[in-house]
């Protein structure tokens, strides 16, 4: 009996174990999963519906949605030349918002442009691509650093996909004080 | 003997002239016989309904409770309601074999085995509702309090239906406990007559070497004791339990502080009529008409009439509190009962439960076994529509009109219901067959206390001898026997013959194929022995159906030669 009692605790404990080496590069085994997986189409989530198999379509060309605002300026010379003589920046001059400016700079700008804007991010200094500005080699306003922003120029993409209509005009408030700190 | 005393106005509770080995005997026959086909047909049926109860749970948990006739509003009705009752039937066997035993009730000793079967197999039907009415059966395990990666989880103590889990499991394996204790010196004795090696394995493991040493019994007195005390506010205290799943609810009709006491009342009631009724039937199929005796089911007969008087206090107590209450709601839930769409469940319940114990003021009627036998079943319908009634007419109307429904239950409520009384069946047959059904060791106990003879015996000043054992003998079968007597000369020539003055008789009804009626037959040829059985071949085979009218070729087919070969060594 005694040896029974051994034998099954020494099987309850292997099969305990066998637990910890599963196949790592799989997931693992659900115990009844009854709402793990979503009944509805989840953002990325691959749509059979659809041609492209994706479940986030993109709206139809022209239409506005409720709190966005489009832009006018066209994606070629004259649009920026237009945008940097009529473009302005709709917020005020603040703490809070150059604070904010500061941060999505130092997310999305930083790693080229450097952390005061001389062109000397971290990419350039790896030499991974050479032929950024110094920001004080420029003649830029705010309505034209925004354009940029919006639709990216020569080697530079467009970021309106990763910054808000607000942050944009952060940001430019923010490199036009960075271009003001290298022109002194 | 003759210092005892015991009031000549006691009735004895074993009846007839039976010594401790008549107990013993009668007690082990239907676990050493061989089953008939009446046993036979009744577990059949019983497993068919096992069965389709099996099926129809399979169904339930595999397609969704939609299944069940369950609506917004009544989202408990059969479910709920065959677990109370269930439960409520299993209250009896505690009561009996412990609350008796506290009051000293000598008349428990013959029914208490029986009657704790019956609370283990019925709380095992009860269990299976609360599990199988889940939505998610398969997280059942989730109303445990069992540390877990959800950062430990809890469960919230405070919902009676988690009282409910803790109550149902402790009261099972209370109950089982005791009635395992009280089966040792049963087994014991099972297994020291057991005759054939499997039989004396398994009593030997199921007795768990009992020897009956006095330090032993003083123990075993003890515990029982102790677990009587125990199991006392346990069958208190779990039906009351079962009663807060609806005492602690806002609904006009379940919002009652009445309902604890009265829900135990009721499964008293009812429980006490479930052992009448399978007692009623068990007395006369297993021979224990000495044992469990009129008396013992004129007391059960009383014990039904003063909790169905409970009961009935209880309805009136109701109605009058509704009435007296001012509340508008509880006034309708009454008026809703009696005069609503189920006013017939109402009347049922009603007529079953309160008239019908009343009937049992007379003497004549309790003493009935065939109306107490009636009486018992009808209770029991009608404390299943008081639970029935209890639930949905309290559910199916209650605060707003709007939500105002009606229930009817579906094939798979029935399907469900009939398979536990299947299963509970399927338990207490074979439980029958492999258990002592009377615990003899106790009914031994009061023996020279309470049985017949020794209270006449002590009744006539102890002037008459002590009773004498009366020899009980086959009754010799004759009429099946062919009057040729040269014929059994030969047969008996070539086997041997017997002499009973030198010779033990062997039970020849260890061999497979034959039973008491034949061993007589043999027995009148004058074939005793394993060693004259052994001794046949084909010619004597022949012989002996020439002189069996019925059960001819059937010693050649089951070999019997080879068989009492292997049984006389």
């Amino acid at each position: 009996m005694r040896n029974i009692l051994k034998i099954t605790i020494a099987l309850a404990f292997i099969f305990t174990l066998s637990s910890c080496w599963g196949d790592k590069t799989k997931p693992n085994y659900q115990y009844m999963p009854d709402m793990y997986k979503s009944v509805g189409y989840e953002t990325y989530s691959p749509n059979p519906n659809y041609a492209n198999g994706l479940t986030s379509q993109t709206p139809i060309e022209g239409t506005i949605a409720r709190g966005q605002v489009p832009y006018d300026y066209e994606n070629t010379n004259e649009g920026y030349e237009a945008a940097k003589l009529d473009s302005k920046n709709p917020l005020k001059v603040n703490d809070t918002n150059l604070e904010n400016g500061k941060k999505m700079y130092n997310i999305y700008c930083i790693s080229c442009h450097g952390k005061t804007g001389a062109g000397d991010g971290t990419l350039v200094k790896r030499d991974k691509f050479l032929g950024v500005p110094n920001y004080k080699d420029r003649d830029v306003t705010e309505g034209s650093i925004h354009y940029v922003i919006m639709h990216g120029r020569n080697m530079m993409g467009s970021h309106a996909s990763q910054l808000t209509s607000k942050e944009r005009w952060q940001v430019t408030m923010y490199v036009q004080q960075l271009r003001a700190e290298l022109l002194k | 003997m003759s210092s005892h005393y015991e009031a000549p106005i006691r009735r004895p509770l074993i009846v007839g002239n039976k010594s401790y080995h008549d107990i013993t005997v009668e007690v082990a026959a239907p676990v050493e016989g061989k089953a008939n086909k009446l046993w036979w047909t009744v577990f059949t049926i019983a497993l068919l309904a096992f069965l389709w109860g099996v099926g129809s749970i399979m169904y339930t948990i595999g397609t969704g409770i939609g299944v069940w006739g369950l609506n917004k509003t009544v989202g408990w009705a059969w479910d709920i309601t065959n677990f109370v009752w269930w439960v409520g039937i299993g209250h009896a066997g505690t009561l009996i074999s412990a609350v008796l035993l506290l009051f000293r009730q000598k008349w428990r000793m013959g029914i208490n085995r029986s009657a704790e079967a019956m609370t283990i197999f019925s709380v095992v039907q009860a269990g299976l509702f609360p599990v199988i009415h889940m939505g998610r059966v398969w997280n059942a395990h989730f109303v445990l309090p069992i540390p877990n990666q959800f950062g430990t989880l809890w469960t919230n103590f405070n919902s009676p239906l988690l009282w409910d889990v803790f109550a149902i499991s402790t009261y099972l394996s209370v109950s089982l406990v005791f009635w395992w204790t009280g089966l040792l010196p049963d087994f014991a004795m099972l297994r020291d007559r057991a005759v054939k090696p499997f039989q004396k394995k398994i009593y030997s493991l199921l007795s768990f070497g009992w020897t009956g040493r006095a330090k032993d019994w003083q123990r075993f007195e003890e515990v029982s004791l102790v677990l009587a005390g125990l199991a006392t506010p346990l069958v208190l205290s779990v039906h009351t339990i079962v009663s807060f799943d609806f005492a602690t609810s806002v609904i006009p009709g379940w919002h009652t502080t009445i309902f604890p006491p009265y829900f135990v009342a009721g499964a008293v009631f009812s429980g006490f009529a479930m052992v009448n009724t399978l007692l009623i039937i068990m007395r006369k199929v297993s021979n224990l008409e000495a044992y469990i005796t009129k008396q013992h089911i004129e007391l059960m007969n009383i014990v039904i009439m003063i909790t169905g008087s409970i009961v009935g206090c209880a309805y009136i107590t109701e109605l009058f509190i509704a009435w007296y209450s001012g509340v508008e709601y509880e006034q309708y839930a009454f008026l809703n009962r009696a005069t609503g769409p189920y006013w017939w469940a109402y009347l049922l319940m009603m007529s079953c439960n309160v008239f019908s114990p009343q009937f049992m003021w007379s003497k004549k009627l309790r003493q009935s076994i065939t109306f107490s036998f009636i009486i018992s079943i009808v209770v029991n319908i009608g404390m299943w529509f008081e639970r029935f009634v209890i639930i949905v007419t309290s559910l199916h109307r209650d605060y707003l009109p709007s939500s105002w429904t009606m229930f009817s239950p579906t094939f798979v409520d029935i399907g469900i219901y009939v398979g536990t009384i299947g299963f509970f069946f399927v338990l207490f047959l074979l439980y029958a067959r492999t258990f002592p059904v009377i615990a003899q060791a106790e009914v031994k106990s009061i023996l020279k206390a309470s049985g017949e003879s020794y209270k006449l015996f002590r009744d006539a000043g102890g002037k008459n001898p002590a009773p004498a054992k009366i020899v009980k003998s086959v009754k010799p079968t004759k009429e099946i026997i062919k009057n040729t007597s040269e014929q059994k000369n030969v047969l008996l020539g070539s086997l041997g013959a017997f002499d009973k003055a030198t010779q033990t008789a062997d039970d020849l009804k260890l061999i497979s194929g034959v039973g008491p009626k034949l061993e007589g037959i043999l027995n009148n040829i004058g074939i005793y022995s394993f060693d004259q059985v052994s001794k046949m071949t084909d010619k004597e085979y022949d012989l002996l159906d020439s002189l069996l009218d019925s059960f001819k070729g059937r010693a050649k087919r089951d070999d019997w030669a080879g068989q009492a070969k292997n049984l006389k060594k």
